[in-house]
């Protein structure tokens, strides 16, 4: 089986229907990828997008580097600008948050999580709590702390994917951590309803 | 000064399973045969792949015609040259001076 730059080195030169190897490759790493960072009803088309991308991209591809590190960062950014197009579109879906995702969020924060709280509901106040805040910051802030806070990358591993400077990744982390401190805050003082 | 939420670990850890868990959500097949079917629409990356292909099939669809209009070329020039009952390469050889322009072209009486 051919290696990536030797299907690369195909593509480029017109074999178009050997970016399908491509594909098949890497679609469950792409997938991965989005299914973590765009709502479930717009994975597919994103995922498409992303590899859209990767074809017209693939000039660009020097070889240095892994081709799945350059792939992930285009698919990071494609992700990136799914949210920039929603922000622009307005269409972030805001929900009202209750009673109960403030006593949740009592509870984690005091690290004095009941034992007999019910696991599947938590795991639902998590998930609900959490696209709320996300839903609340700019697409940047999202990003960045999804990358950084959630999932674990240093601030160069994200800058690099992102194609961004570390400065700017640095200051956003920092900004978008504050951020969800705030909203959380908020939650807890005020009840957590949003208009 | 740090945020706390840096420092709940066990909030940190919730969102992040949360977040990680996404990755178990179920995506269908069909978003892969359109991606075949977008990246044919573009069709081939190189410039070059694009002209080479086109220029042969433009050469060898013209092949014949060039080929018949060659062979008429040279069949006309040949008859033509017997009409006028002239040894062009003679004339060549022969040289400027010893062939005045109105002998070459017949042009005095």
């Amino acid at each position: 089986m051919p290696g990536d730059a030797e299907v690369v080195r195909q593509v480029l030169e017109g074999d178009v229907n050997a970016f399908e190897s491509l594909l098949v490759r890497y679609r469950v790493y792409v997938l991965r990828i989005v299914k973590r960072h765009v709502p479930q009803h717009d994975v597919e088309e994103t995922a498409q997008d992303v590899f859209v991308k990767v074809y017209l991209s693939l000039s660009t591809f020097k070889g240095k580097g892994s081709f799945s590190r350059w792939i992930a960062s285009i698919a990071v950014r494609t992700c990136y600008d799914y949210w920039r197009k929603a922000y622009r579109a307005r269409e972030i879906p805001l929900s009202t948050l209750t009673e109960r995702h403030r006593r949740w969020l009592e509870q984690r924060i005091s690290d004095e999580s009941d034992q007999s709280f019910n696991e599947r509901s938590s795991q639902r106040e998590d998930r609900e709590v959490l696209d709320w805040a996300l839903w609340h910051m700019s697409a940047a802030d999202r990003t960045v702390l999804e990358l950084v806070y959630l999932e674990g990358l240093s601030i160069r591993e994200a800058a690099d994917l992102l194609g961004w400077s570390t400065a700017n990744v640095k200051v956003r982390s920092f900004r978008s951590r504050l951020k969800l401190e705030k909203l959380l805050r908020g939650l807890t003082e005020q009840g957590g309803k949003t208009a | 000064m740090k945020p706390w939420i840096s420092e709940k670990e066990s909030l940190k850890v919730a969102f992040r399973d949360t977040y990680l868990a996404r990755e178990g959500a179920e995506a269908g097949d069909r978003w892969e045969s359109r991606v075949m079917g977008r990246v044919r629409e573009i069709g081939p990356l190189s410039p070059l792949a694009k002209f080479w292909p086109a220029f042969e099939r433009t050469v060898w669809r013209l092949a014949p015609v060039s080929g018949a209009l060659i062979l008429a070329l040279i069949a006309l020039f040949r008859i033509m040259a017997q009409d006028l009952g002239y040894d062009y390469l003679s004339a060549l050889a022969a040289g400027p001076q010893e062939q005045p322009l109105t002998e070459l072209f017949e042009l005095e009486g």
